[in-house]
């Protein structure tokens, strides 16, 4: 278990890196005591998104799948969850019944859209291009719903404006549900976020993993050497997408509604940017990245006003090109070096392909 | 703050001082207003002048005297059009800042986007755009237009003046989709007839095929509800193919200032019903125009949308200043009256108690070949009138809802 | 029935000129050189912007229009040579660094000028063809994507820049072994394929609305355009541009412009699908 948690394919081993992440946990379990409900609040939704970006980092990173249809997972998980808890209702443990379920309608999609993809062998930037193809038309689809014929159940999609009238996730508990909104929502989320997240170092690790990053290298010596290519990209392709409608889950119960600005462009282009920017080879890169990435942006909008846009624009341009394996990968990298004395990195970097 | 620690420090005060002096405080600390409109992205165009418009309200306000004697701090944070920040700033605006009142949103996305979060506050909320109508609300003040007001004027004149055949041309979304079944509900008894009826995904630019449908319906008049830059471009495509048939929107030239953007005659033959445009001439509009134009002379045009941000604020000074009180229910209070309204630049205009949208002065503009803008029409004052008469009273119950003429309040 | 016909014929036209001319620029510099360049339609709004600029300091239509697509070469070139030049080997990093720049470009533009920008009057009159009308104008655009499809055409297949240019790309090294200049090489056609963004925005800045973000418009139909069209772009992109006009002009005519944005999609991912190579690809097989 420890062996498969610091195994190769992921950076941050040993005891110091350990330690830091047990530290980390500790202040982001007591946080919520020292600041207002707004912080706690808002620190949850930022963690909503970290899922998502696990998810394709996952796709990409390890396995080479560059999908642009994380948004596209994130829409059908909030609309799934959305309907099925309008319909089903908060109480008897409806809401948490509604994100499952709202999961494995995502796990379903995703099997269909990855099957049609990766056994009709879309590869590369093809790849990109459909994923990204079919989250506009969903985006495109879902505007056009604003009429009453668009409803399933009892709840109406209502277009462009967005639908709402769910209620957040409630947690089933002996003597009545715990709502989980926020500082409960916050350590929910942070719970499923440190969950995920070591599963995924574990899944990384493994076997499983190894094959993975084998395909990236080179499908076709792995298919040569006897892996089924596809059924494994086809899986990771299920997890990461699953990911993804989670985060879109998650979102909605936050703040109790989706629309489909939230699918289309440019939100579409998000994920890829979180990742891309944190270093896509390595999930603690993508973790620690997409956080500090959707603060920062969300303080330049606050205190920078007009001029937020363009700060964006020159910080990611700039950090991309003194950092080119991502700018956590690169940073850790920096430090393997150092405490190496000339040593090698400990992540090869990606971009010689 | 330093004031408080002065105070906790000086223990010997009796109680009552102590009490007595934090009320004096609170009632000269500043009345903090947040606002959230998008200046950067698609929707600057529109933020812009909307964020101006407060602006100038604000200062206007402050300088004789504020609110109830308090100043008003602005506080503005800028969304980018992402329905998502919206959510997260108006949480921060009533959580973290503890606004007394909440302004902004463009689209109807963000305002349903953020209603959710007003709604479990106790802080009332207005929104200053035309839109589809529909939202009734208790913690909402709607100071834009809504269709009965624009369309149940603009409509009828059309079919009298051109005739009865009609084409729409509807964004595809929300607002494309209610505001043309108005049109349809509106000229069934006029006898009026839908001779073509197209919706255009959010975006698109191109229009060539609409042009050709519409040449080939032969329609009287067409009824625009196109949105966005992108969907403008239907006007200089179709002038370019010389489509020459009359258009009447309700949104057109005072919101989007089309006849600015384009030159002469793209934007000829246009009809819009108004309660605001920037060539209203009445002595009260020239006067907030000097002002206006004072403050910020680069302004391309100033829409609807800046003046109702403008408005929006006059209109809480009066409600608060009447209630003697910043609270929402003592301001409701005076909204029940039926009374609360202000002598805007367009006339007098008063807000209506069942579903806390405002009545409006409309006027019916046109556009010539010159891309002059003309008034044909006075209507004088219209009331909105549709959600008291389908069933929302809010000075009897809150549902909270967005009603359309599909989706109607419960019978009782 | 020769109207209906005419017609027909019309809206195809006009929907191969748009993805022809949205896509040209980046068919050169993603399906050449292999950056993704996401301020495709920032270049684009360039060529509007310098274009209105020029129309309204006097200077004749098809000059201030030249001028909107030379702009955008230059920038381009300059932006070549300081900026993504270290990027060729990391497309994905070309990505984030264009966005960036997107980014930066739209919102300058919207500081420094403002919300939206004077519009050109659409040149040329209108036409009927039996009941219709038509603009004139739209028949020069679809005029200008056949030279912009021959142009590049040529351009790369038949002069010495093209063939150094193709060499070099492909095999940089050897390219530059051999004696050719790779910098100025990889410079210049950068700045072609952002000139020809400008061309773009130049051709259509009479019929559109003038706003910072307007160049997001063409963005999804140039990229779409381009991969359709495979590896091979010389090859790809006017085949691709006709498959994709077909399918967009006749659902647009039959089911309205919601299904036709939606199909054009729909129609992208079902070609991937069974052209993993794209138009090229299949072209390439077919005759050899």
């Amino acid at each position: 278990m420890t062996n498969l948690l610091n195994g190769p394919q992921t950076l941050g081993r040993g005891r110091a890196f350990w330690s830091a992440a047990a530290a980390v946990l500790v202040v982001a379990l007591v946080y919520p005591l020292f600041v207002d409900s707004y912080d706690v609040g808002s620190t949850a939704y930022f963690l909503c998104w970290v899922f998502m970006a696990l998810g394709l980092c996952l796709m990409w990173g390890y396995n080479g799948m560059m999908s642009f249809g994380q948004t596209f997972f994130f829409g059908v998980g909030g609309y799934a969850y959305g309907v099925i808890e309008i319909n089903l209702g908060v109480a008897n443990g409806g809401a948490m019944a509604s994100l499952v379920a709202a999961l494995a309608v995502t796990a379903v999609a995703a099997a269909l859209l990855g099957y049609f993809m990766i056994y009709g062998r879309i590869g590369g930037m093809f790849f990109g291009i459909v994923t990204f193809a079919v989250t506009l038309a969903l985006a495109f689809f879902l505007n056009q719903t604003a009429g009453p014929e668009w409803h399933i159940g009892t709840a109406r999609l209502n277009g462009f404006n967005g639908m709402q009238g769910m209620d957040p996730l409630a947690l089933p508990w002996f003597g009545g549900d715990i709502d989980l909104e926020g500082t409960a929502f916050y350590y929910f989320v942070l719970v499923l976020l440190i969950v995920v997240y070591l599963l995924l170092r574990l899944l990384v690790n493994s076997r499983f993993g190894n094959v993975l990053v084998a395909i990236r290298e080179d499908p076709l010596r792995a298919e040569l050497l006897g892996y089924d290519v596809r059924r494994y990209s086809l899986v990771t392709f299920v997890i990461g997408s699953v990911l993804g409608g989670l985060s879109g889950a998650l979102y909605c119960s936050w703040g109790q509604f989706i629309s489909p600005s939230s699918v289309g462009l440019p939100a579409a282009a998000m994920p890829v940017v979180w990742v891309a920017f944190s270093g896509r080879s390595d999930v603690t890169a993508t973790l620690i990245g997409t956080l500090l990435l959707i603060a920062g942006f969300q303080a330049l909008t606050i205190y920078s006003e007009q001029w937020a846009l363009i700060l964006m624009g020159v910080l990611l341009a700039g950090t991309v090109l003194i950092a080119p394996d991502g700018l956590i990968v690169s940073l850790a990298n920096v430090v393997a070096r150092r405490r190496a004395r000339g040593g090698a990195a400990l992540k090869p970097s990606l971009q010689e392909r | 703050m330093k004031r408080r620690t002065l105070l906790a420090g000086a223990a010997a005060l009796p109680l009552f001082n102590i009490i007595d002096s934090e009320r004096a405080h609170a009632d000269t600390k500043p009345i903090k207003i947040g606002l959230l409109e998008d200046i950067s992205g698609d929707l600057a165009v529109f933020g812009i002048p909307k964020l101006h418009g407060s602006q100038l309200a604000v200062e206007e306000i402050n300088g004789k005297g504020g609110i109830l004697g308090r100043q008003i701090e602005l506080m503005q944070l800028d969304p980018q059009g992402d329905n998502a920040r919206y959510q997260e700033f108006a949480r921060r605006m009533l959580q973290k800042e503890k606004v007394d009142l909440l302004i902004g949103g463009i689209t109807s996305a963000s305002r349903e986007a953020i209603r959710p979060i007003v709604d479990r506050t106790n802080t009332l909320y207005i929104y200053t755009n035309q839109y589809e109508g529909g939202v009734c609300d208790a913690s909402m003040i709607s100071v834009g237009a809504v269709p009965e007001q624009q369309l149940s004027t603009l409509i009828p004149w059309m079919v009298e003046k051109f005739g009865k055949r009609v084409y729409t041309v509807a964004a595809d979304y929300n607002f494309g989709h209610l505001s043309a079944e108005w049109g349809r509900t509106l000229l069934k008894p006029l006898g009026g007839q839908v001779v073509g009826e197209e919706f255009i995904p959010l975006g698109v630019s191109q229009f060539a095929q609409t042009i050709q449908n519409i040449q080939k319906a032969k329609p009287d008049w067409l009824y625009m509800l196109n949105v966005g830059a992108a969907q403008n471009s239907f006007f200089p495509q179709a002038s370019a193919a010389h489509l020459d048939i009359p258009m009447g929107s309700p949104i057109k030239i005072m919101l989007g200032f089309e006849h600015k953007q384009f030159p002469a005659p793209v934007m000829a033959n246009m009809y819009a019903a108004a309660n605001w445009f920037e060539e209203l001439d009445t002595p009260a509009a020239e006067d907030f125009k000097k002002r206006w134009r004072a403050k910020f002379p680069k302004e391309t045009y100033i829409n609807d949308m800046g003046y109702n941000a403008y408005v929006a604020l006059y209109m809480y000074k009066m409600l608060a200043e009447r209630a003697k009180s910043l609270n929402k229910d003592d301001i409701r209070k005076v909204i029940a009256k039926g009374d609360a309204g202000i002598d805007a630049p367009e006339g007098h205009i008063v807000i209506d108690p069942k579903s806390q949208h405002t009545s409006h002065h409309m006027r019916l503009l046109s556009v010539d070949k010159e891309n002059k803008v003309h008034i044909v029409k006075d209507f004088g004052v219209i009331q909105p009138y549709w959600l008291g008469q389908v069933g929302c009273d809010l000075t009897k119950s809150n549902p909270k809802e967005q009603y359309t003429p599909d989706h109607l309040p419960p019978k009782r | 029935m020769v109207a209906d016909l005419f017609s027909d014929f019309y809206q195809f036209a006009d929907v191969f000129a748009f993805l022809i001319l949205s896509a040209a620029g980046l068919a050169i510099i993603f399906g050449m050189m292999g950056v993704i360049n996401l301020a495709h339609g920032e270049f684009i709004m360039c060529g509007v912007y310098v274009t209105s600029a020029a129309y309204h300091a006097g200077l004749p239509l098809p000059l201030a229009q030249a001028c909107g697509a030379v702009v955008a070469g230059l920038i381009g070139m300059l932006l070549e040579v300081t900026i993504i030049r270290p990027l060729y080997s990391r497309p994905l990093d070309s990505l984030l660094v264009t966005w960036g720049i997107s980014l930066v470009a739209t919102q300058g533009t919207l500081i420094a000028l403002g919300s939206t920008f004077p519009g050109i009057d659409t040149p040329g009159h209108s036409f009927s063809v039996g009941e219709y009308s038509f603009s004139s104008y739209r028949m020069v655009l679809f005029a200008a994507s056949l030279c912009v499809l021959g142009f590049v055409y040529v351009l790369f297949m038949r002069t010495r820049f093209g063939v150094h240019a193709r060499a070099t790309m492909q095999n940089p090294g050897m390219a530059q072994a051999l004696g050719v200049r790779k910098g100025i090489i990889y410079a210049v056609s950068f700045g072609i394929g952002t000139g020809l963004a400008g061309l773009c925005g130049a051709l259509y800045a009479p019929t559109m609305n003038l706003i910072p973000t307007m160049g997001a418009s063409f963005l999804v139909e140039a990229f779409v355009t381009v991969v359709v069209g495979g590896a091979n772009v010389l090859l790809g992109t006017g085949p691709a541009a006709i498959a994709l006009g077909v399918i967009r002009a006749g659902l647009n005519a039959w089911y309205g412009q919601v299904v036709g944005e939606i199909g054009l999609l729909i129609a992208v991912v079902l070609i991937i699908r069974v052209l993993p190579d794209g138009f090229s690809g299949w072209l390439t097989r077919r005759t050899s």
